[in-house]
């Protein structure tokens, strides 16, 4: 029967192709412009490191208290004296502080132009605890951080463009003048939303090709590249700036159980209050520890644009609907003389049910193939009004494209039910009545 | 065949109460060709959309084919049109989207027979009427009288017990009239039951029996001057 | 037009009196809120940076390598870049309007107040700077080379002269007279206001300071610059082609990045507001296939209905209607069925704005735009329903006598 009723349903789409082509479109272009939008959206608030999410932590300290902190959120990052003192307890399975710095990368040929690069300083946890995927070599070790090694992780770009791909473990990279020996080659890594530097980058970056110890960054005093946000002024210099309130450190800590995380939270706490004994910080323990999904859903990655023009296509979409219903609805009921033909005939409340189901269904389909070229039109000029590098992040894959056609033909079968329920109340006729 | 007893169809509405059947009585046996008359108005129309259960009644009883039908639901109500009746309406009523094979399959569909079944009947059916040549046009592209003829051989092909006809040559010419009523009658020597509504006294004379409807209620004319003869020599 | 029996035609249809009423009511909501959300970011995309924006190219720099002081190398490069054949004028800063980039500070009245002060945008520049950005001095003086000093990473600048937009004095001084006034931007370090220009905007497109900016005769000794030049007219593309070899030939040691290294004014600006701009493109193409869709489908029902009611119509122009009559039978009940979805529109156009308010930020709703998107659909309803209407108004009263 069902390929009798798709019969039936192609041929009475053949009959009206204005009309048919009206549904079509509006399917097609409310489905497309849906799935663009949602296409941006699923980008933006995906998980970045599913395997890990809920067992990786950003630690927030309140070092400014009530007058300097909106509605109670601690500030994003964490001062020098604070990351460091979290640091040296060793409360966590593993941790690692992490900040941008901007190094250029100085070529042995003298023939080339120096290249400017993004650069992280971070500690020898931060790429087992990230499962940073490495083609060479490996991280440097825990015994180098405390050292203060001169060792540098870089990514298979930069290992391209200086040592033409060649092994390079061992080797030595210049970097602004100073000599760092490569432990690792790593992929070119860069999870999207960029969780674990949300502070200085919204959340959106194509990542850092260079990463080297913390400790020695800051001997270097290799500059931060990010944020620097103080509420007093911390005076004059370096070691000044390490003293004072100032935040520009992100901490992450990874706690495999939730009993763990639990006692971490306590040790924060325990510390804060710490702090507030001595008369450092005038106000109560104030901390959080936020792991990946709740750490940007509070940095409220997905960008404004984002969520409006979703809501906006949702929204769309709902007319196109209604749109659809009407249509549907002038369609059927035009053929109930056809109806009553059918019922007098033998057809159950069902039949006609299941047909004209069907047909609208054959409509979903036309508009989610419409809606498939839309979307991939759209996916295509997601550039044309999102920034770069969100716009790159919104892909037309195989998901998305099944999304897109179940999500047509359920639309349109939802939209058939009032006008498919309208035909079946026609009763069986006889002498036909006009209007 | 088709027996009712006592039958009433009300219609309401918010303030009058319309019976157009009450206290109707007929009884149509296997085999029969029966001739449905009234001035329009009557309620002969309404006997037959209630004959064909494409309505229901409001009191009384309705046994078709030994079946009380009062009580059936509508899926098995539809069930019944499918298999036990075929319609034969004024204005043809064929589908103007499906040619005339298609138009002829819509019952069979319905019925859920194999596709080689029903291609096997429907070039019967329009065999019988004389217009297999015909099977792949559409309704549009054949005169009134060949449309009926699809119309009947629609209703031929599911082999149903009863055919029920509305003045099936209403919207035909003579001469058109004329060829549909000989094949009523040939298909009714046949052995099928036919009740058939018009109001033109020619083509009831036709029929095997006359029942004749004013008000809603069977006056038998056939039977009228017996009765009064009989009355007669009762008293005397 | 008798309005009672079209009413009355309307309840039986009941259904598809609902669908157009709800979808005009949808659209109006919808397209009032895109079309106000056009409007903020064309708003945007249009406000002036206080420059004179045409000729400007910027020139993102990094030094390459530790030496003690990046002073010379900078002004080694100031020099090359003056003279440079096209250009008129040149300086080097931390950033300029649109860089979406920059450093910002609470400037303080008095020395000691902690609280309630102004927030300013900080950009370092030199005497040259206000010639070479375009902006106009209304007050005061300029920097003189004297004037000009320096500051380090581990340094706080806080220069004895400052010139301010006439926004900042106006905030800091609400009084009036800012000009020769002490201002502080580090505690207990003065500056006085020497100048004050008409008008400058912040780094930032998202700031409640956008007009707030201080202008420090100072040279930032850092490795990250920006160079900012003034162009002769008609040499843009020029100096624009021949600035990074320039710069090259000075010294090598340096990095202009690949992406943004060499900027047009232009370029700067339309990246600055390549979101708002991509967001009113998107939302104005959503506002216009949606009144297509609309249009489209109060065409496909009038039709219907004009189908439906062939016989009727028939029977009216039988009576003795008018080809007009039936016309504007057809017109008068789409207006009353659109009427009311703008009605229950009017209301879920405020209603979605009230929670984008509170949700993203956004302004609340001018009542123009629901006025104009009033307008709009109810004239686009009529033009919608006129092709089905004459059709309707062409149907011969012959129809009143076939049957079905």
């Amino acid at each position: 029967m069902f390929s009798y009723y798709l019969q039936l349903g192609l041929r009475s789409l053949r009959r009206n192709p204005m009309l048919t082509a009206l549904m079509v479109m509006a399917i097609g272009f409310g489905v497309a412009a849906s799935m663009t939008t949602y296409s941006v959206f699923r980008a933006t608030s995906r998980d970045p490191i599913p395997q890990k999410s809920d067992v990786l932590y950003n630690v927030q300290l309140d070092n400014w208290g009530p007058e300097n902190t909106k509605e109670g959120e601690p500030p994003p990052a964490l001062s020098y004296k604070d990351a460091t003192a979290l640091l040296r307890a060793h409360k966590a399975k593993r941790q690692t502080v992490t900040y941008p710095i901007g190094v250029s990368v100085i070529p042995e040929d003298p023939s080339r132009l120096p290249v400017r690069q993004g650069a992280y300083a971070t500690g020898a946890d931060f790429f087992p605890m990230f499962d940073v995927p490495f083609l060479q070599g490996r991280a440097w070790s825990l015994d180098d951080d405390e050292k203060h090694a001169d060792v540098a992780v870089i990514s298979k770009s930069l290992n391209d463009k200086l040592f033409n791909g060649g092994q390079s473990v061992g080797k030595q990279i210049n970097l602004d003048g100073h000599l760092f020996r490569i432990t690792g080659v790593i992929e070119d890594w860069a999870p999207q939303p960029l969780f674990f530097d949300v502070p200085n980058t919204s959340g959106f970056d194509e990542g850092a090709s260079v990463y080297v110890p913390f400790n020695r960054a800051v001997d270097l005093r290799l500059p931060n590249n990010g944020n620097n946000n103080c509420v007093k002024d911390p005076g004059e210099g370096w070691d000044n700036y390490l003293r004072s309130e100032c935040i520009w450190l992100s901490l992450w800590t990874e706690l495999p159980s939730k009993s763990e995380a639990q006692s971490y939270r306590e040790y924060l706490s325990g510390y804060a209050a710490e702090m507030q004994r001595s008369g450092r910080f005038s106000w109560a323990p104030n901390v959080r520890l936020r792991n990946v999904m709740d750490w940007l859903s509070v940095q409220k990655v997905v960008p404004r644009e984002s969520q409006v023009s979703l809501l906006v296509s949702l929204g769309f979409l709902v007319i196109c609907l209604v749109n659809t219903i009407g249509l549907l609805l002038a369609k059927f009921m035009r053929r109930a003389p056809e109806i009553g033909v059918r019922r007098a005939l033998g057809a159950s409340r069902l039949d006609i049910y299941a047909q004209f189901l069907i047909e609208a269904g054959t409509i979903g389909i036309a508009g989610g193939v419409l809606g498939l070229l839309l979307t991939g039109l759209g996916v295509l000029g997601v550039g044309l009004v999102f920034p770069e590098d969100i716009a790159r992040l919104a892909t037309l894959d195989p998901t998305l494209m099944l999304l897109t056609l179940v999500v047509a033909i359920t639309a349109s079968v939802v939209a058939a039910f009032y006008p498919t329920w309208r035909a079946a109340q026609v009763q069986p006729a006889w002498q036909l009545k006009s209007n | 065949m088709l027996k009712m007893t006592h039958l009433a169809k009300v219609y309401r509405t918010e303030v009058v109460e319309t019976y157009a059947l009450r206290d109707f009585n007929i009884d149509v046996k296997e085999g029969e060709f029966v001739a449905v008359t009234g001035p329009s108005g009557s309620g002969k129309t309404t006997f037959l959309t209630i004959a064909g259960l494409l309505e229901t009644f409001t009191g009384g009883h309705y046994h078709l084919d030994g079946v009380e039908v009062s009580q059936l639901d509508d899926n098995a109500r539809s069930r019944i049109r499918n298999e036990k009746i075929g319609f034969i309406f004024q204005a043809f009523n064929l589908i103007p989207d499906l040619n005339v094979f298609d138009n002829v399959e819509v019952p069979l569909r319905y019925r859920g027979m194999k596709a080689a079944e029903r291609k096997q009947r429907i070039m019967d059916a329009l065999e019988r009427v004389g217009l297999a040549s015909r099977a792949k046009h559409y309704p549009a592209e054949l005169s009134g009288g060949q449309q009926q003829r699809v119309a009947i051989a629609r209703a031929l092909a599911g082999s149903p017990r009863l055919l029920l006809a509305d003045e099936p040559t209403g919207n035909l010419d003579t001469q058109m009239a004329r060829g549909v009523m000989e094949l009523l009658e040939e298909i009714h020597r046949e052995g099928a039951t036919i009740v058939m509504v018009t109001h033109d006294p020619e083509l009831a004379a036709r029929a095997q029996r006359n029942v004749h409807v004013i008000d809603g209620q069977v006056v038998d004319l056939a039977e009228e001057p017996r009765f009064h003869a009989h009355a007669h020599t009762a008293h005397s | 037009m008798q309005i009672r029996p079209i009413l009355a035609a309307l309840r039986r249809h009941k259904a598809g009196t609902i669908l157009i009423a709800l979808q005009i009511a949808l659209t109006l909501a919808i397209v009032c809120n895109a079309l106000f959300i056009v409007h903020e970011r064309v708003e945007r995309v249009r406000r002036t940076t206080g420059m004179n924006e045409a000729n400007v190219i910027a020139v993102q720099n990094l030094y390459v390598g530790s030496p003690g002081t990046y002073l010379p190398l900078m002004k080694t490069d100031l020099q090359a870049l003056r003279s440079m054949p096209g250009v008129e004028d040149a300086y080097v800063t931390n950033s300029f309007p649109l860089r979406r980039g920059g450093w910002s500070t609470t400037a303080q009245r008095n020395a000691d107040d902690g609280k309630n002060g102004v927030q300013s945008a900080l950009y370092f520049g030199d005497e040259h700077a206000l010639a070479t950005l375009g902006v106009k001095l209304i007050a005061g003086r300029n920097f003189t080379p004297g004037e000009i000093t320096s500051f380090t990473r581990d340094q706080q600048p806080a220069p004895p002269q400052v010139i301010v937009t006439k926004a900042f004095a106006d905030k800091m001084f609400p009084d009036g007279n800012a000009l020769g006034k002490t201002v502080y931007y580090i505690k207990g370090r003065p500056s006085t206001i020497i100048g004050i220009v008409e008008k400058l905007t912040v780094p930032w497109i998202d700031t409640d300071f956008i007009d707030n900016v201080t202008i420090m005769p100072l040279l930032f000794d850092s490795s990250y610059q920006h160079f900012v030049l003034r162009t002769k007219p008609g040499q843009q593309d020029a100096v624009f082609k021949s600035v990074a070899s320039t710069l090259y030939g000075v010294n090598r040691m340096r990095v202009l990045p690949e992406k943004n290294g060499v900027r047009t004014f232009g370029m700067v600006r339309s990246a600055a507001y390549e979101a708002d701009r991509g967001m009113a493109v998107l939302m104005s193409i959503v506002c216009g296939v949606l009144l297509a869709i609309t249009a489209a489908g109060i065409v496909g029902l009038s039709s219907f209905w004009v189908g439906q009611r062939r016989k009727q119509i028939g029977v009216r122009r039988a009576l003795g209607a008018r080809k007009s009559d039936i016309l504007g039978y057809f017109m008068t009940e789409n207006f009353l069925i659109a009427l009311a979805g703008v009605v229950v529109g009017v209301i879920l156009a405020l209603g979605m704005n009230q929670w984008m308010l509170t949700q993203f930020e956004m302004q609340r709703l001018s009542f123009t735009y629901v006025l104009v998107g009033v307008v709009v659909l109810l004239g686009l309803g009529q033009a919608a329903v006129f092709a089905p209407a004459l059709r309707a108004s062409r149907v011969s009263p012959v129809e009143a006598t076939r049957s079905v």
